[in-house]
Formats: C-alpha cells, structure tokens, sequence
C-alpha cells in the first residue's frame, strides 16, 4: 500500500479547456454548471454508412485564436487542441510566459487515440493511391509524442515532454506524473491533461463493440444506452504551493494524491475489485478517509457496465453514505484521453465556486444501482466542496484516481 | 558548444545525486535473436541482424533495408491460447517480458502472488501497433459498412495494449504506464521509472520499449526522408526489471547493473538559448553530475540516432562537446535498424550484452552513456554501471 511521500506540496493555479461546450475555463464551466449539451451531428468525417451519426464535436475551434507559437498546418488536431488548452492554462494562471519559458517546466498530457484525424488521412491516401503515396508531412504528424511536443513548442518549455498514451485514464495518469514530478524537485512547474480527436476509427470500434449510444448520453439513467464519443483538450498548471503563494497566485486546489493500478484481468471489461483497491490506496496516499470525500467526479461512461461496475466499486469503499457521483461525460461526451483532464478542471472549479458538477440527460436513476445515488440530475447544485475524487479507467484495466483539496 | 549560458540556480538545483536503480531481469527479442546472448555476438561481428520482411504483407515493403526478427509467431513462446488477436508489437513485448520474468525464476526473485500489486509496467511506444491501427482505419473505408471493423481487434489499436496485455498474462497489478516520447520513448520509460519508484507508486518495474515492421510502418518511413538512404528500419522488443538498488540487495535480488541518472529536455526549433545539441549536452552534463560519474569514467556510449539525416552528426557533436570525444561507440542501428520507440531500450540491451559477453577485469567497473535525439526537439541522456567490477 502507499506511504505518503515526503516532498513538496503542489497547487493547481491555471486551467485551459477546449470543450465542445465551450472554450475558456470560465465558458467550459457555466455551460456544464448549466448543463449543456455538447453533442451534436458529426461534421469532421463522412458518416455515410454509419447508424448512429452524432458525438461532441467541437466546432468553434480555430488554433490561430489561441496559439502564439505553433503553425497549425503542421500539427494535427489533438495536438492543436493540447497546445491551447495549455496557453488558455498559462493565461489563466497568470505567470508571465517568458518567466514560465525559463523555469524548469514541461508537460505530461494524456490521450487515447493519438493524432487519430493524421491516421484517418493517411489510410484515405492508402486506399486512394496506395502506401507509395502517403504523404511525408502527415506521417510526421502521427506519433502520439507530438502533443506533449506540441505544448512544448506552444510554450517555449525546455522540460520533459511526455505524451502518455494509456486510454481513457490516460490524463489523470498525467496529471499523477506531473503532481510526482513537480514534488519531488525534477520539475517546478509542469503542464498536465490530456487531448483527442472525434474520429472514423474510434466511431467505428465503440460501435462494434455495442457501446455506444444513438442520440443521447446518459450515465447512471434507468434507460442509457452507452457511450457518444467526443474530443477536445484539457489542461492544468501545476507548481509548487511555495511558489504559488510567492507570486499571489489564485490557487484552485492541492494535488492531495493519486494512484494508479491495472486490473490485470481483461482488456475491455473494467473490474470493481480492482478500482476499489484503487480507490483506497489513492486515499492513503492523500490521507484522507472515505468520510472526507464530498464529491466524486465519476468515469460515467454512460455503458450499463461502466455505470454499475463504477458504482459497485464506489460502494466498496464508501458503504452506504455514498458521496454526490457524477458524470461530465453527460454533457461533452467521452473525451477519451482528455475525458479525466476535464473531470479534474470541473473539480476544481468546483471547489472555488462551491457547486455540484451535474449529470445531465438523467430522468430516471436506474434503481439497479442502489439506494442513495446521487448523481446530481440535470443543472449544478450549490454546495460546499472542499475534497474530491476523479476518477478515470480505460482499456487495458488502466485505472487512475487523483484526489484534490481546498487550500486553507 | 557551450552550457555556461543555462541559469545558475536550476542547475544547481538538478544536480541533486540519484538513488541508482538496478536491473535484475532482461529480456530481448531482436534481429539478433532472442536475449541477450545473440545480440552481444551479433554486435562483436558488426554485421547486420536478421533480414528480409516478414508476414503477410512481406511483398508490399518500399525498396528499403530492414532489419527483422525472424519467423516471430508469438504462439510458439506464449502458446496459442489468447494469441489469436494479438498483433506483432504486443506479442513482441511479452515475449521480451516472458523472458525477463522466466529469468527472474531462476534466481530466486519471481514475482509471487503477493508481489503482484506492487509489480508494474512501462511501455514505451510513440504509436502503438501501426498495422493494428491502420489496417483497422482502412476496413472503415473499404468494407461493406464503414463499422465493419472487428470488435476483436479494436483493443489492438490504443497504444496502452501491449502494457495492458503483459499485466493481464503475467498477472501485474500494480502501476501501468505506456510512454510517448518519439525517438526519446524508451529513455522516458526509464526516467518514468525512476521517478514513479521514488515516489514510491511500486516495488518493481518492467521497463522497455516494443516496436513492429509493417508494410505501412516502413513505407511511413521511406516517405519521409529523416533515414538515410542505406539506412534500415528495424523491429522488435527490449524489457528490464527494474527495481531499486538498495531494497533489492535487501531481498537478495542479483544486480546485473545499476541504472543511474536519466536527463531529459525538449529543444524543439523554437526555443530560445538551446540548439539541439547544446541541449543534449546540458542532458549529458546534468546526467553525469547527477550519477555522481566524471568524464573520463564513461568507457562505452551507446548512440541512438545513427543514420538519420543530420540527427547522428548532432548527437556525436553534443556528446563530443559533453565528453570530449566518443569512447566505446556502440551504433545498435546498423545491426537492428531504426527501432524508434524501442531504441533506448535496446541501447541499454546492447550495452549490457556487450557487458555479458566480455567480463570487465577484476577491479575496472565500466560505465556507459546512453544518448537519444529526435527531429522533434527531446534529448536525453541515461548512465548506466557494470556491476560486474565492483
């Protein structure tokens, strides 16, 4: 089990969101407090053939708005959406960008698929004119690597650039690493979150796979169906609490903890033993006891297995005073690797403007759940929030689980 | 070449000296062969490994050298069951980590049932299974519905799978992680380690990189000119268990080397007061001081970026400028061809098994420089110790 390690605490002072509700931190939060809906009929790729047409796109994304230093022709989108989503956070964090340029400072950001609209190009190439025809600047697109590199050169960051590619957990992981990073001396301040992109491909396999949802997610309801993809960029500015309170900063919250673990037991079927024990050892590692928890920012997927396994696994740590549980995913669909970037931004702001994430789309709390589900139906409720839990798990059995505090 | 212009007080502040890691598993699957031993043989001989495509699409590769592992099916090691779906880069991983944790049995330190959940993984891989993950991208342009992909083979194409995989058959529990970092991937592997060990997020670590041929991959490759023309593009999988040195010598694990400091930092073309071999030299510099190593106790460097158009010259020329010359140049790429994520991990292969191959003299300890660069901007550097002499 975790000991807590010693080092230096570590504060949450910038964020950057670029959602299909909105973009900007302060946009990103009204419209999830008010509990929009980001979905929407898929533009980015033809879906003729497909029976099911519609995710969260984001359609208002134009990178020369955000971006100082990154030509956007030579970057494919989950990058761009990375590399502003960080700007937006060094903006909101209010350190002076050259300063930032010169402190041992990096990212660490998360994504599933990668640079998933370079892919879709390139196979369009393979099948139009054959291998012989792809196209040297787009192939130099496709590593996952370029969107840490990506934040790196939007930012002039000389640190680590680490693209951490573990699915659907994968910017929570990002954010553990960067939290290790920042402690622990290696770095002093570091970008984290995570970035994906709506594609052909992932349209596809969540299809196949019977997950996904026709019009409308709609996690923990009697009547959801499962999964509508979406894709955006999240991003967070981690530095230590010394330095934060130095330069006056507003601080959102302290990185209390996190663990990760791996279920070990099947690629796509997640299992609530194993998030359970995740849960613990991620408040062990924060000091914190279950009754300390006042919300919890859930995966909510919105797949009758996600739901109740998640759900399952909460129980076990919590017994039957389960705290507030709910899902974002509601709203901007499953983000996939930026999906617990996002969950940690709404936490956070949370915490400051004291209020309940909502689950939208919820008309009906599915009683196989249990009794004593919250999960906050419809708009943001008013509520003192001092420590949460966010969750993410993926492909793989990757689960990772951060908990945030309120600094007094 | 200089590093004087780099601020005073963040130097001073890296330099804090590192724990040392150890390895005390291996396991290589290469052109050379499997593990170590043909490896060590094949580098002495300098010539190339295995070549020759290999699969299905063996016939559909550009007109480009290739360096293989050869007749590789991953049910002749892991048995049929659970293989069907496995694409090559996963098989390729737990192969090398079927090796490592058999070779662990041996000594004494299996991972038992207990230790499961303080056993993890990290996998370098900057993109996954290209033939998992642009075969499946073409079945939605080509097939009868766009969806038409195998829900089979779906998990095949998020670049965790491979990790995913070795903890499902080996039965690891613990923190599991698959690092991007482009050429850099399989240093970040080893500095992902050394942090996560650290803090303390596991007892030990399977660290390393897996990378598979394909028609696509190598075509990719030949379309954008970063390799030189000679140059060969190359496969396959390196993994160590890493744990720390101290808590293993307490639980009686043997040693095979100690893995020192693993620098990092990003040089990408606009940032200011660094060119990309000025900042592979501050990686060299800050690794040396921080594993406590001088210059001239580096007798081997293991170079990553050999035949790539302009990359080779500017690491030679920052580890030069670090070292004031190249001792012991090991150049893995002419015998196992560019291995991209896996190349720090079969860096460090290539190191140990020249190690195991010729036994050092009683009382030398010798210690290597692993050095990796990409067009991106990452550079970094690893330190690496003999065990044997000390």
């Amino acid at each position: 089990m975790p000991e807590r390690s010693p080092g230096r605490r570590v504060v949450i002072t910038g964020l950057g969101a670029v959602s299909s509700v909105g973009i900007g931190v302060e946009a990103f939060t009204a419209a999830i407090r008010a509990g929009a809906s980001g979905i929407s009929p898929i533009q980015s790729f033809d879906t003729t053939g497909f029976p099911y047409v519609r995710a969260g796109e984001v359609h208002d994304f134009e990178p020369r708005d955000i971006l100082l230093n990154l030509d956007p022709g030579q970057w494919g989108r989950s990058s761009l959406l990375a590399a502003a989503a960080s700007r937006l956070a060094v903006r909101d964090a209010g350190i002076d960008p050259a300063v930032l340029a010169r402190s041992r400072a990096g990212s660490v950001m998360g994504t599933t698929s990668g640079e998933s609209v370079v892919l879709q190009e390139l196979s369009e190439q393979w099948v139009g004119d054959g291998l012989k025809s792809l196209d040297p600047s787009l192939v130099a697109q496709l590593p996952a690597s370029r969107i840490a590199a990506a934040v790196n050169s939007e930012l002039l960051l000389t640190g680590d650039a680490l693209t951490i590619p573990t699915a659907c957990s994968a910017s929570n992981y990002a954010l553990g690493h960067a939290f290790d990073l920042v402690r622990s001396g290696e770095a002093d301040v570091m970008l984290a979150g995570g970035a994906d992109a709506v594609n052909r491909l992932t349209h596809a396999g969540f299809y196949q796979l019977g997950a996904m949802a026709e019009e409308t997610p709609r996690p923990f309801d009697t009547n959801r169906e499962g999964i509508l993809a979406g894709e955006g960029g999240a991003a967070l500015l981690l530095e230590p609490l010394d330095d934060a309170l130095d330069r006056g900063a507003r601080i959102y919250a302290e990185v209390l903890g996190s663990w990760a673990n791996c279920d070990a037991h099947h690629m796509v079927h997640p299992d609530s033993g194993s998030i359970a024990e995740c849960i613990r050892a991620a408040h062990e590692a924060a000091g914190v006891t279950p009754g300390q928890i006042d919300y919890v920012c859930a995966h909510g997927t919105g797949t009758p297995t996600n739901d109740a396994t998640e759900v399952q696994a909460v129980r076990e740590v919590f017994g039957d005073r389960l705290p507030p549980v709910s899902s974002i995913k509601s709203m901007i669909g499953h983000t996939m690797g930026a999906a617990s970037g996002f969950g940690a931004v709404i936490c956070c702001k949370a915490i400051e403007e004291g209020f309940l994430p909502p689950t939208a789309n919820v008309v009906e709390v599915d009683p196989a759940l249990g009794p004593g589900l919250d999960p906050v139906p419809g708009k943001a409720r008013p509520a003192r929030v001092d420590i949460v839990q966010n969750h993410g798990f993926a492909f793989g059995g990757n689960n990772v689980i951060t908990i945030l505090g309120r600094v007094s | 070449m200089t590093t004087a212009q780099a601020p005073a007080q963040p130097l001073a502040r890296a330099a804090t000296a590192v724990r040392p890691l150890v390895i005390t598993g291996h396991g290589v699957v290469s052109a050379a062969g499997l593990g170590l031993g043909p490896l060590g043989e094949l580098l002495a001989a300098g010539g190339p490994g295995h070549t020759g495509p290999q699969g299905d699409d063996a016939a559909d590769y550009p007109p480009r050298a290739v360096r293989t592992v050869p007749d590789f099916k991953a049910a002749d090691h892991l048995g049929r069951k659970g293989t069907r779906h496995l694409d090559r880069l996963t098989g390729l991983g737990l192969v090398a980590c079927k090796q490592a944790l058999d070779g662990l049995g041996a000594s004494g330190a299996a991972v038992t049932d207990a230790d499961s959940r303080r056993t993890g993984v990290v996998m370098a891989t900057s993109t996954g299974s290209i033939q998992s993950l642009s075969e499946l991208a073409r079945d939605t342009l080509v097939q009868d519905a766009p969806y038409m992909v195998n829900p089979s083979r779906f998990p095949n194409t998020v670049m965790n799978c491979c990790a995913g995989q070795i903890a499902i058959r080996n039965g690891l529990r613990g923190l599991n992680a698959t690092v991007a970092g482009g050429r850099l991937s399989g240093l970040f592997a080893f500095r992902h380690a050394r942090v996560a060990l650290s803090q303390g997020r596991a007892e030990r670590l399977l660290v390393g990189g897996t990378e598979e041929l394909s028609a696509p991959a190598a075509w990719a490759w030949h379309r954008t000119g970063v390799l030189r023309e000679q140059a060969a593009v190359g496969e396959g999988s390196a993994v160590f268990m890493v744990e720390d040195a101290e808590r293993a010598a307490g639980r009686g694990h043997t040693a095979l080397a100690e893995l020192l400091a693993c620098e990092v930092g990003f040089y990408g073309a606009t940032a200011e007061r660094h060119s990309l071999a000025t900042g592979l030299a501050e990686c060299v510099e800050r690794a040396l001081v921080r594993s406590r190593v001088a210059v001239e106790e580096i007798t081997t460097v293991a170079l990553g970026a050999t035949h790539h158009v302009g990359l080779d010259r500017v690491e030679e020329l920052a580890v030069e400028s670090a070292l004031g010359g190249l001792p012991g140049a090991v150049r893995i790429a002419e015998a196992l061809g560019e291995t991209y994520s896996a190349a720090g991990a079969f860096q460090v292969a290539a190191v140990l098994a020249q190690w195991h191959r010729d036994p050092a003299p009683s009382g030398s300890v010798r210690t290597a420089l692993i050095t990796s660069v990409g067009q991106d901007g990452n550079a970094g550097a690893l330190v690496l110790r003999d065990v044997a002499g000390h």
